[in-house]
């Protein structure tokens, strides 16, 4: 896109004759809840959408795998419907973060794409781990249940906890913080029970931030 | 204290917005020249005469890249224009803060005033 400025024009430049203080607070009220309300990423939607994915994709696959005797892992059904749901989930973020962030430059740029490849990377680690644990022979219950249900909640978790400090953000510090809890906590379930823990506990934390998290930011 | 003790660079509807809608970005960050139209709106010539103001006084910082189509304007307050903005803030609130207490002797006092210091 074309930016560059017409530097003609311009003769009807105002000055402030004829503003008073009041108009002036008043100017200043509209423009900073404009620019606060246009340039600011709106969590709620994000998380709202992040928790539904999470509820009915770890959802569907706890939903295939429960009752298995012996552990054989999540059917491939069940693993689109999650692939689908977080796709849906990611294009959601996306597309309210680009809108936000569209014509901003300069250091929250440089943060946003640092934590994208934090994340991209972490996620890629967890597959290679996966089968680096399936190649020294660890069983199906242990790579395909427990590691695969809880390692991407983890790395999901701590990128959300590292980037909060970087931007301040209480909403997410406990979203990041909440995740970890899950992921590590949620081990404990065994191979079927952990998909159940992190769909509900992992889903009910995003719409729980979804509520709550407008509040927390007011505060800081 | 007198509305003349505003900064008469910021003190223009155009240009306070300006300065307002840049404060809105955490420090470090810029933002597109058509961006900033699209939040102010007012025409490049007229935001560009604004922004040269703005400019003159230290106030926001201008950086052009790229050149033809690909060509690209940011602006960004400085850390003088961020000073300047609180300095008439703080101006603003005593002057709405007096005609609260003016408001409060005068009958055909303006009581709006104390809504706009709670905003400030």
């Amino acid at each position: 896109m074309n930016e560059d400025v017409d530097m003609k024009d311009g003769a009807d430049l105002d000055d402030g004759a004829g503003l008073d203080a009041q108009g002036a607070a008043a100017i200043m009220q509209e423009a900073g809840e404009r620019a606060r309300r246009e340039l600011r990423v709106s969590h709620p939607v994000i998380f709202i959408a992040g928790g539904v994915a999470w509820l009915l994709g770890y959802g569907a696959i706890w939903f295939s795998v429960r009752g298995q005797h012996p552990y054989q892992g999540p059917a491939p059904e069940a693993a689109v419907i999650q692939v689908v749901l977080v796709g849906f989930a990611v294009a959601i973020a996306a597309s309210i973060i680009s809108r936000a962030t569209s014509g901003v430059g300069g250091l929250s740029a440089i943060q946003r794409r640092v934590s994208i490849l934090a994340f991209a990377s972490g996620i890629v680690a967890v597959l290679v781990l996966e089968a680096a644990i399936d190649h020294a022979g660890a069983s199906r219950s242990v790579v395909f249940g427990v590691y695969q249900a809880a390692a991407p909640v983890l790395v999901t978790g701590v990128v959300y906890a590292v980037n909060s400090a970087v931007r301040l953000n209480w909403t997410l510090l406990g979203l990041g913080l909440w995740l970890i809890a899950v992921a590590s906590g949620g081990a404990f379930a065994g191979p079927v029970g952990v998909w159940a823990v992190t769909a509900l506990a992992g889903g009910l934390g995003y719409l729980l931030m979804a509520v709550l998290g407008p509040a927390l930011d007011r505060r800081q | 204290m007198s509305e003349d003790e505003l900064d008469p660079v910021i003190h223009a509807p155009a240009r306070l917005r300006i300065v307002v809608t840049l404060a809105a970005l955490p420090d470090g960050d810029n933002l597109s020249f058509t961006r900033l139209q699209d939040l102010i709106g007012l025409t490049p010539g007229n935001l560009i005469t604004h922004l040269r103001k703005l400019d003159d006084a230290g106030y926001v910082r201008m950086e052009k890249s790229g050149s033809g189509v690909n060509g690209m304007t940011s602006v960004s307050l400085t850390r003088e224009g961020r000073s300047a903005l609180d300095r008439y803030s703080s101006v603003l609130r005593d002057l709405l803060d007096q005609a609260v207490r003016l408001a409060a002797v005068t009958p055909l006092g303006r009581p709006s005033a104390s809504r706009c210091i709670v905003s400030l």
